[in-house]
């Protein structure tokens, strides 16, 4: 076999390798990115307060968008230091329960991943204000 | 539809694995030959029947571990079959082999799933401790024990019929039995595990009969160091251990305990056994006696030099002249035919691999098949970075297995059944 034919079919194997990997890391990509986390939600039900020192146990009706924060002028007053005023705001949306950060110092978590954009909760969903924790039921 | 996207994944490894015993084949002059379809054919059949159970009885689990294992495999099995045809043909019969064990596992898991093992994990335990000792059998009996380079972790089976052996490593299935126990065992105890005793400054020491299970572990590995002569297994099974504590209580003293165990034991075992200190001389120095003690490690270094970027090309470089090429060594022999490029996809596939299981970990609600998944994930974990780091010589040697890629039926079926449990724990859970 010429030198130059299988030194092409080395780089070919290789670049096959590689194509592979891609094919892998794009569908995983897909697997747990963002479109994925999308998720239908028939309607309203409640959140209740899993987490918190001094509100655990609180439940609040899902329905028109509410904001929570530390704010007395918040809808839902989260009593926690490192929530800020108005931190996120949670409500129905076009029949599905939309989440808001609304630019928070600390973040919003979402089951333990941090969301920055419009993200729609589903029933079971894990919500993280500092250190309060909110489960939508 | 992911399991369709896992499907084609599984054909194109077994594409990529005939690809390159075909090009083993340009390579030495031999063209296509039936090697080539027969490669694929064991592939699709193996990975094939494990992606059949996985339709059937876990639908929802996770579609991309599994082809990276045969991703794995296939480039592990192009350069056995490039060191050695006759080794590859043993391998052949592996893979189907740990096809079907897979396979059979997830048949015995279809209804209950991974919980169902939570319930036997003390059965778990006594497996795990009688594989581990059934290296020590004595020589003169049919099922006995052997010595394979100064390590005693083998077990050989004399088959009436005359010369032939059956030979197996029972560490490997030992380590996913005690991952299934420990998973178990802390699941029902990691709260009591994780109380503060007494603090010293800001660090809260844990009650000293929690210690207990720790002591175990330390005293296991350090037997299987003594006995079974393997360094490799030993420091496994201890960071098995001491992440998994770690992870269920959160408490770092567990860890800080564990760091100065490994390295006062480190240090002892230097010192009293000198299986340990040539392996840790000729990584320091490997040069100084390259042509005994530090012979493999000079020879990996120069084989994964020569490979450059692009490697020699499969068949075309001089793997053969590694000791153990096709076993501990087979990251050196792939960098040397595949070059860099090589070798860095063969990480990548090791971290998306791991990703991908300690993803499962945490999205697992239930604490058992949280901690299953993350105990599964540090054993492939950590028995990759061990060989891995020791073929680099970032580590000294410790001769166990690269998971997927070496020579060798124990490892392989060993790890296809952790994968397809880390498939079956994900299986259920949100995605």
């Amino acid at each position: 076999m010429p030198a130059l034919f299988l030194n092409l079919l080395k780089l070919i194997f290789i670049a096959l390798i590689y194509l592979f990997l891609w094919q892998i890391g794009r569908s995983i990509g897909a697997h747990i990115g963002p479109s994925q986390s999308v998720r239908r939600s028939k309607k309203g039900g409640e959140l209740v307060v899993v987490r918190s020192d001094t509100i655990a146990g609180q439940r609040f009706p899902i329905g028109a968008p509410a904001v929570l924060g530390r704010s007395e002028d918040a809808d839902i007053y989260v009593d926690d230091a490192y929530a800020s005023e108005f931190h996120v705001r949670i409500g129905v949306q076009d029949d599905s329960v939309v989440l808001n950060d609304l630019g928070s110092t600390n973040g919003t978590y979402v089951n333990g991943r941090r969301v920055t954009v419009p993200t729609d909760l589903q029933k079971g969903d894990a919500v993280q204000i500092g250190k309060t924790i909110i489960e939508v039921r | 539809m992911t399991r369709n996207a896992e499907a084609a994944l599984l054909a194109a490894a077994a594409v990529v694995a005939s690809m390159g015993v075909a090009l083993v084949n340009f390579a030495t002059g031999n063209g296509f030959d039936a090697q080539v379809a027969l490669t694929f054919l064991v592939f699709a059949v193996s990975f094939g029947s494990v992606h059949m159970a996985l339709r059937r009885w876990a639908p929802e689990g996770n579609p991309y571990l599994f082809p990276i294992a045969a991703f794995l495999a296939a480039i592990g099995f192009t350069e056995i079959y490039r060191l050695d045809p006759g080794l590859a043909a043993i391998q052949r019969w592996s893979l189907l082999l740990a096809g079907a064990a897979t396979t059979t596992v997830l048949l015995l898991l279809r209804d209950e799933g991974v919980v169902m093992l939570r319930r036997y994990r003390y059965l778990f335990l006594a497996a795990a401790v009688a594989l581990l000792l059934l290296p020590l059998l004595p020589e003169s009996w049919p099922l006995h024990g052997a010595e394979v380079n100064g390590s005693r972790l083998w077990v050989r089976l004399e088959l009436p019929m005359g010369t032939r052996s059956l030979s197996f490593q029972p560490g490997e299935i030992a380590k996913v039995l005690l991952v299934i126990f420990l998973a178990s065992y802390l699941a029902d105890r990691h709260l009591a595990m994780a109380t503060t005793g007494r603090r010293i400054g800001p660090i809260g020491l844990p009650e000293p009969r929690q210690l207990g299970p720790i002591i175990i572990a330390a005293t296991a590995s350090f037997a299987v160091l003594v006995y079974q002569r393997d360094l490799g297994a030993s420091l496994l099974l201890f960071a098995l251990f001491i992440t998994m504590v770690y992870v269920a209580t959160g408490r770092a003293a567990y860890l800080v305990t564990g760091f100065v165990i490994v390295a006062g034991g480190g240090f002892v075992a230097y010192r009293a056994f000198d299986h340990v200190q040539r392996r840790v001389v000729a990584w320091l120095h490997p040069f100084d006696d390259f042509a005994d003690a530090g012979y493999q490690i000079v020879q990996g270094l120069f084989a994964m030099g020569s490979g450059s970027l692009t490697g020699s090309g499969l068949g075309l470089g001089r793997p053969d002249l590694i000791p153990a090429a096709s076993t501990d060594f087979i990251f050196a022999s792939v960098a040397e035919e595949m070059g860099f490029a090589g070798s860095i996809a063969v990480l990548a596939g090791f971290a998306l691999l791991v990703a991908a299981g300690f993803g499962i970990a945490i999205r697992s609600r239930d604490v058992f098949r949280k901690f299953l998944a993350f105990g599964l994930t540090i054993v492939i974990a950590v028995q990759s970075i061990l060989i891995l780091a020791g073929v680099l010589r970032l580590f000294p040697v410790t001769g166990i297995t690269l998971p997927f890629m070496s020579y060798g039926g124990s490892s392989l079926l060993a790890n296809m059944v952790l994968v397809a449990l880390l498939v079956r724990t994900s299986h259920g859970e949100r995605t």
